[in-house]
């Protein structure tokens, strides 16, 4: 489904190269987690992949299924099917969580020849989804995560992609900022909305997460590069003797330069 | 008072004698009140402070003529400007001139008065409040509309009446041969504990230039509750300076809410003068501005007294070369204890040739209060841009959806249905605009 293939990326503007040649494949059904120490690239990796304009591609390509993306703005990569849950969603006051999915819903319908939704419809649909998070009816006429606790906001992230029934999600250091009741609600909710069609990369600091949402691969992600991949266990290993152990040892194997 | 030395006034841009065949008495003194100060008050420039921002070329390089002198265009239907629920609670002015076919006043409660003023002239509350309130120093354009003005809207409310229905005054311009000059008035006295909603709208029907000198006055006793709405619609050529003051008694509460989308130049100058103890006001406005317009507001906030909340909210949105000026003065006397005022001017640029002004003023003299400020003058938010984008909007529509939601905040304070839906209308067309 996403294939990246040797994806060097700078902030726009400035030649400090973030990522350093990434590669990863992943195929639908799949759940897979990216982790990292602070700086890593992880984020940007996603933030690159979902378009954001403040970074430059100079090198490598993106593949979705089998379209090279790397130059698609990103709204055509969202109708494409990509979503990225953001690690700091914005506060956008004055326009509700319902305009903004009924617009966004309908336009990604419009782009793929799929039937719109009148109003009505849609309320019918997105008050359907509304139990993936564990959220009340008011919820949707709520201005987009105005005034919202770090929890609702990362909920409200999950909620999207339930809406918007995305083939790749990633989701992005997700889990932090959550506390325990939040996080279950925001994993069970991902769990919910996982199913062979589509794919996840999460992208988090901590094991913690892998606790809830299990994933088939994991991937160490150090200096701008992916430089191990593994199962469950590798995250088991990294929680137990941190990332400098893995790195000392992984420089010491002479994998990493 | 500034003596004219060489100087030019008002009358210089001013190609008709201005009526002076009023017939009631005092109208006719206001009049002449008026055109004294008129003939030798010099008209501002840019070394006068207050107006040092402001290009009046819009007014200075034309003349305008009377209404009966400009041979002016008919108005066409204007059934679509009517509000449904001022369906009778409606005075309609066209070119200042008073409409009596296109208004409807049947629906008022015993003793309410809704009509043209110069049938009025002998109301005790005209004789005793008309042209008392305005006091602007030296000014030159609430005096011009002093001098001027013959037909006014009229609203008497008694003592405890509340009018549930909102009173619409319309005011219409039309196209017309030669720029004409037009001095619409309003005189509003709520007596102790009565209730209005009033909505003041000026359509310009035509692209024509004209100059539109408007003066409201609002006198509000003790407990009088007053939400007053003004849609500023003007041709896109006319100039549009404005006097709205309000004059409040203690527990009284006035909400004004100015929306400024026509007009090439708007000169707007809100004052709210608190004249006794615990009243509650409001001085809000939305500016949509673009194209080469030029839209100044200039207020003030008057706390003459102890124990009172106000607050003002200003939000300015500036495409193109459009020019915003905002000066807002908040004033606290000596003996004004225990104020709470707020204010804040939240300004959007869209391009990167629009300006803004801001200038926040506040002058207090009394030592326990709550006064506070804010301005922010900022393009749209990228990350918030983005985050719509990332959902599949494009950027085009995304941008449009942040500055509908910007100017909303405003809008919603309407109070009225309609009004709510024309200015959604009008603020869709302005974000949608090309």
């Amino acid at each position: 489904m996403l294939e990246i293939k040797n994806l060097h990326a700078v902030v726009e503007g400035e030649d400090i190269e973030i990522l350093k040649g990434v590669n990863l494949k992943v195929n639908a059904g799949e759940i897979h987690a990216i982790m990292g120490p602070n700086g890593s690239g992880k984020s940007t990796l996603s933030k690159v992949v979902s378009g954001h304009p403040e970074y430059e591609i100079t090198e490598g390509e993106i593949l979705f299924n089998g379209e090279n993306i790397t130059e698609m703005d990103a709204d055509e990569r969202a109708h494409l099917g990509l979503f990225m849950a953001f690690q700091y969603p914005v506060e956008v006051p004055g326009i509700t969580n319902k305009t903004l999915l009924r617009e966004a819903y309908n336009t990604i319908a419009r782009a793929n020849d799929r039937e719109e939704l009148d109003p009505l419809e849609f309320e019918d649909y997105i008050e359907s989804k509304l139990d993936v998070i564990d959220m009340k009816h008011e919820f949707l006429s709520r201005s987009i995560n105005t005034g919202f606790s770090g929890g609702e906001k990362k909920k409200n992230e999950i909620f999207q992609m339930a809406v918007l029934n995305p083939k790749l999600s990633f989701l992005d250091e997700t889990d932090s900022g959550l506390d325990i009741d939040a996080l279950k609600v925001v994993s069970d909710g991902v769990n919910r909305i996982a199913n062979e069609e589509n794919a996840i990369v999460m992208i988090t600091h901590y094991q913690r997460l892998l606790n809830y949402i299990e994933p088939q691969f994991v991937h160490i992600m150090m200096d701008g590069k992916i430089i191990k991949s593994g199962d469950i266990s590798l995250a088991e290993e990294l929680e137990a003797n941190g990332y400098e152990t893995l790195q000392k040892e992984l420089s010491l194997n002479g994998e990493a330069q | 008072m500034s003596e004219v030395i060489n100087k030019a006034t008002i009358l210089d841009y001013i190609g008709s004698d201005i009526r002076s065949d009023a017939t009631s008495v005092a109208i006719r003194a206001i009049n002449m009140r008026g055109r004294d100060v008129i003939e030798n008050v010099a008209f501002p420039t840019r070394k006068d402070e207050d107006w040092r921002f402001i290009d009046l070329k819009s007014i200075t390089k034309n003349t305008f003529v009377s209404v009966e002198e400009a041979n002016t265009a008919g108005h066409g239907d204007l059934s679509s400007h009517f509000l449904p629920e001022a369906l009778n609670t409606r005075l309609v002015f066209v070119n200042g001139v008073f409409n009596k076919e296109l208004s409807s006043i049947s629906d008022l409660p015993n003793h309410v008065i809704v009509g043209n003023l110069s049938e009025y002239g002998e109301h005790d509350a005209v004789k005793e409040h008309l042209g008392t309130i305005t006091n602007y120093e030296d000014d030159v354009f609430a005096p011009f509309n002093d001098a001027a003005f013959n037909d006014a809207a009229f609203i008497y409310l008694p003592e405890e009446t509340s009018v549930e229905a909102p009173i619409h005054i319309l005011n219409i311009f039309t196209d017309a041969e030669q720029a004409f000059y037009a001095t619409p008035r309003l005189l509003f006295v709520g007596e102790m504990y009565s209730k209005a909603t009033i909505i003041e709208e000026h359509i310009g029907l035509a692209d024509n230039v004209y100059l539109n000198v408007p003066v409201t006055e609002f006198k509000l006793f003790a407990g009088a509750h007053v939400h007053h709405a003004r849609i500023q619609r003007d041709s896109k050529k006319a100039s549009h300076v404005s006097r709205p003051i309000a004059m409040l008694d203690r527990n009284a509460e006035y909400h004004s809410y100015t929306i400024c989308l026509g007009a090439k130049l708007f000169r707007n100058e809100p004052r709210v003068i608190q004249n006794a103890t615990e009243v509650d006001f409001t001085v809000d406005g939305l500016v949509l501005i673009d194209g080469d317009q030029i839209a100044d507001t200039h207020s003030i906030m008057d706390h003459r007294f102890a124990h009172g909340n106000s607050h003002q909210l200003h939000k300015v949105v500036v495409n193109d070369k459009a020019h915003s000026i905002f000066n807002g003065k908040i004033f606290v006397a000596k003996d004004a204890q225990k104020i709470d005022s707020f204010q804040e001017n939240r300004n959007l640029l869209l391009s990167e040739e629009g300006k803004v002004n801001t200038k926040p003023q506040l002058e207090i003299f009394a030592d326990d209060v709550r006064c506070s400020h804010g301005a922010t003058i900022g393009h749209l938010n990228d990350e918030e841009v983005f985050y719509l984008h990332s959902r599949g909007l494009t950027e085009q529509k995304s941008r449009e959806l942040l500055v509908y939601a910007f100017a909303l905040e405003s809008v919603e304070s309407m109070e009225v249905e309609s009004v709510e839906k024309l200015l959604l209308n009008e603020v869709i067309k302005y974000t949608t605009r090309d």
